[in-house]
């Protein structure tokens, strides 16, 4: 029982904390030694994917703009995924083009650990900005502000390792990721179009038929 | 059968005839809303014994209702119960203004008349009326009798373009504000002698960096094809007791928040924007080209104000009143568009008699008479209270009005505040958050935790020092089973 709540410490604090704080001796550990697993990844993208839900209905009165009536849990859900789906799909389809070492369970793997800082910083920010007032909503700002730029950092350096890149190709990689991100909605909205308007068609023909005999 | 089917018809006819009220929520959703105002009563030409041609713009001065109209080119004086005092259509000359004339060589004294007239103000300095079709402002005096002509403005602009006045209003000094046709300068501001003094409340035209750059880099061909920018263009003016100036204006190609505005001595726009929406009428409008339903933003024509910074401004397309409070708080809309009597179709001028409210219809030469319901009575007691700093009043009252109407968010701050000033930081909180206002729950809530710290002051240290302790007794405990010592060593 001890040796599974250590390792579980390990999984999930001890070593994503390493890693974001020695980025490039951790991914090298990540990479080269198999630490990283892809149960933590995915169970990291389920509590940010929880977390995004748990600050619509509980962040402080004071800054939440939201309509708690239009909460929609599935929604929110569906947009990680289909945010972190994107993203690791476009990642992975540049990289192989540019010669990256990383393969696709890397690459998912980097994204769900790169979401530690902002589940271990953002749930208890979000619980403290129920005890703040409007002028020290600030604090409560800067936190989720560390929590998002160190998110962005365990992401960049966990690109660059995994792949092995300098800093230009890295940067360059994420810029075409977006533009992959791009065309993936442009290409999936237009199918989506295209199915619709065929399904429409096939249903129509269907009920043309029904009705004449 | 069939009888009670007719019967059940006509039972439900009445709900069927009236319209729904319906004011903005917190999150910008449409809600159910008691009125505020009803019909209580009409006058026209025949209720009055007179004649309505085109009434333009209403005045109400001590009691009195001053009426212009642009076809009959007269002056209509309404008593308050709502019959004809008198006509004016010629208007003879005082004897001070002969004398001033016949020292400038005029020798033409026959009376004035009007043509097209379409705004006309009273003070107590005098009548002004805006002579549209004569390109004047004639001034009188309370018998009828002309004062003063001011058909000369000196400045550049009317080289061009000919000086055709169509709203005016004074203040305290006898300055004159007129809204002019085709002037995009702002509200053009005369001296009491007529002479011009300067261009007031003027909307600077804004480009954002990607237009200038747009500009900079196109031919003169290209810029002439542009669309104009165009400054706001002011529909009407109403001075206000204290001499700042309400005034209503057309909204602009994507601004359609600043159309109502308050302008102070200095031409600064001073409204107050605390509301949860800004006061622009209505906040939901469809965009674009439609020819099936109205679109686009409120186009207000004219604006009213009542006791404690309560005003209400008139939608002309699409035939509502809004009322605002002094904050900016959007307190009930009514009026709708129809044919009955109750109803109006284009309304063009709008005007307090004491708490009721006068609406001019131009189009069936009606003027409307609405009334404050219950609801609209304790709402506006309730400001008044509050404005005067009776918070428990206001607070008793809120609460009626809750009862009246639970969706109303206003009134739940407005209990709040007492609260807050009662040093019930609890329930004070709960009211904040159902009228979500940030502000004063933010320092409802200071207070609140500010008592708690206080009176669990010994038990929070407590805690503190027992956590600390625990935590260094176990690192002690740890150090010394991996066989150190906590002890200074070499």
């Amino acid at each position: 029982m001890k040796t599974k709540l250590k390792s579980i410490w390990f999984d999930f604090i001890k070593f994503p904390k390493y890693m974001m704080l020695h980025p490039f001796d951790g991914f090298d550990e990540f990479k080269r030694y198999k630490k990283g697993k892809i149960s933590v990844a995915l169970i990291f993208i389920s509590l940010y994917a929880f977390f995004r839900i748990f600050t619509y209905q509980n962040e402080a009165f004071l800054i939440n703009e939201r309509n708690p009536l239009m909460l929609n849990s599935l929604q929110e859900i569906f947009s990680v995924i289909l945010l972190l789906g994107l993203f690791t799909v476009g990642n992975w389809s540049v990289t192989t083009l540019m010669e990256g070492k990383g393969n696709f369970k890397e690459i998912v793997m980097v994204t769900g650990y790169a979401l530690f800082p902002l589940i271990i910083i953002g749930y208890p920010g979000v619980v403290l900005s129920n005890f703040l007032t409007l002028e020290e909503m600030a604090f409560y700002q800067l936190l989720m502000g560390i929590a998002y730029g160190l998110t962005a950092w365990m992401l960049f350096m966990g690109i660059l390792n995994i792949h092995q890149y300098g800093l230009g190709k890295t940067i360059i990689a994420f810029i075409l990721t977006v533009v992959a991100m791009a065309v993936m909605m442009f290409f999936g909205l237009l199918f989506f179009d295209l199915i619709q308007q065929f399904i429409e068609f096939i249903a129509s023909i269907y009920e043309e038929l029904n009705l004449r005999y | 059968m069939k009888l009670f089917m007719i019967f059940s018809m006509l039972i439900t006819l009445p709900i069927q005839l009236s319209t729904v009220n319906y004011n903005y929520s917190y999150y910008g959703e449409v809600i159910h809303s008691a009125p505020g105002m009803n019909f209580a009563t009409y006058f026209n030409g025949n209720t009055a014994g007179t004649n309505f041609g085109s009434p333009e713009d209403i005045v109400v001065y001590d009691d009195q209702i001053y009426m212009i109209d642009s076809s009959l080119n007269a002056l209509i004086i309404i008593n308050d119960e709502f019959k004809r005092e008198s006509d004016h259509t010629t208007f003879p000359l005082t004897p001070e203004y002969i004398e001033k004339l016949s020292n400038e060589g005029v020798t033409d004294f026959s009376d004035l008349t009007l043509l097209s007239p379409y705004g006309v103000e009273v003070k107590e300095s005098g009548i002004y009326i805006a002579d549209s079709g004569n390109y004047r402002v004639v001034k009188l005096n309370h018998d009828y009798e002309v004062v003063d002509v001011f058909n000369e403005v000196e400045d550049a602009t009317f080289d061009e373009i000919s000086f055709e006045p169509r709203k005016i209003t004074v203040d305290g000094s006898e300055r004159m504000y007129v809204v002019a046709r085709n002037v995009y300068e702002g509200i053009i501001e005369l001296d009491s002698d007529g002479s011009f003094n300067r261009f007031t409340g003027v909307n600077p035209v804004s480009l954002n960096p990607l237009e200038i750059f747009q500009r900079s880099i196109m031919t003169e061909e290209q810029l002439a094809q542009l669309q104009l920018y165009l400054p706001t263009e002011y529909t009407n003016v109403v001075m206000s007791d204290k001499n700042f100036i309400y005034a209503t204006s057309k909204p602009s190609e994507e601004n359609a928040e600043n159309i109502i505005q308050l302008i102070n001595p200095k031409g600064v726009d001073v409204l107050k924007r605390n509301g949860y929406h800004p006061p622009m009428g209505d906040i939901h409008y469809i965009e674009g080209m439609n020819n099936y339903v109205i679109d686009g933003p409120s186009s207000l024509v004219d604006i009213a104000y009542t006791d404690h910074g309560i005003f209400t401004v008139l939608d002309q397309k699409r035939s509502r009143l809004f009322t605002y409070d002094s904050e900016g708080n959007l307190l009930y809309i009514n009026g709708d568009e129809g044919a009955q009597s109750d109803k109006f179709t284009e309304g063009v001028a709008l005007a307090y008699l004491g708490d009721d409210l006068l609406v001019l219809d131009r189009k069936s030469r009606t003027v409307i008479v609405y009334q404050l319901t219950e609801f609209g009575d304790k709402v506006n007691t309730a400001i008044m209270h509050h404005t005067l700093g009776e918070f428990e009043k206001a607070a008793e009252l809120w609460e009626e009005v809750l009862v009246l109407n639970t969706n109303y968010e206003v009134a739940y701050n407005g209990i709040g505040k007492f609260y807050l000033r009662e040093g019930e930081y609890k329930k004070a909180i709960e009211y904040f958050n159902l009228g979500h206002d940030r502000y004063y729950y933010s320092r409802a809530y200071k207070e609140y935790r500010n008592d708690i710290i206080k009176s669990n002051f010994g038990y929070i240290v407590g805690g503190i020092v027992l956590i600390s302790g625990v935590l260094i007794g176990l690192k002690i405990r740890s150090t010394y089973k991996k066989g150190g010592s906590i002890l200074y060593e070499d």
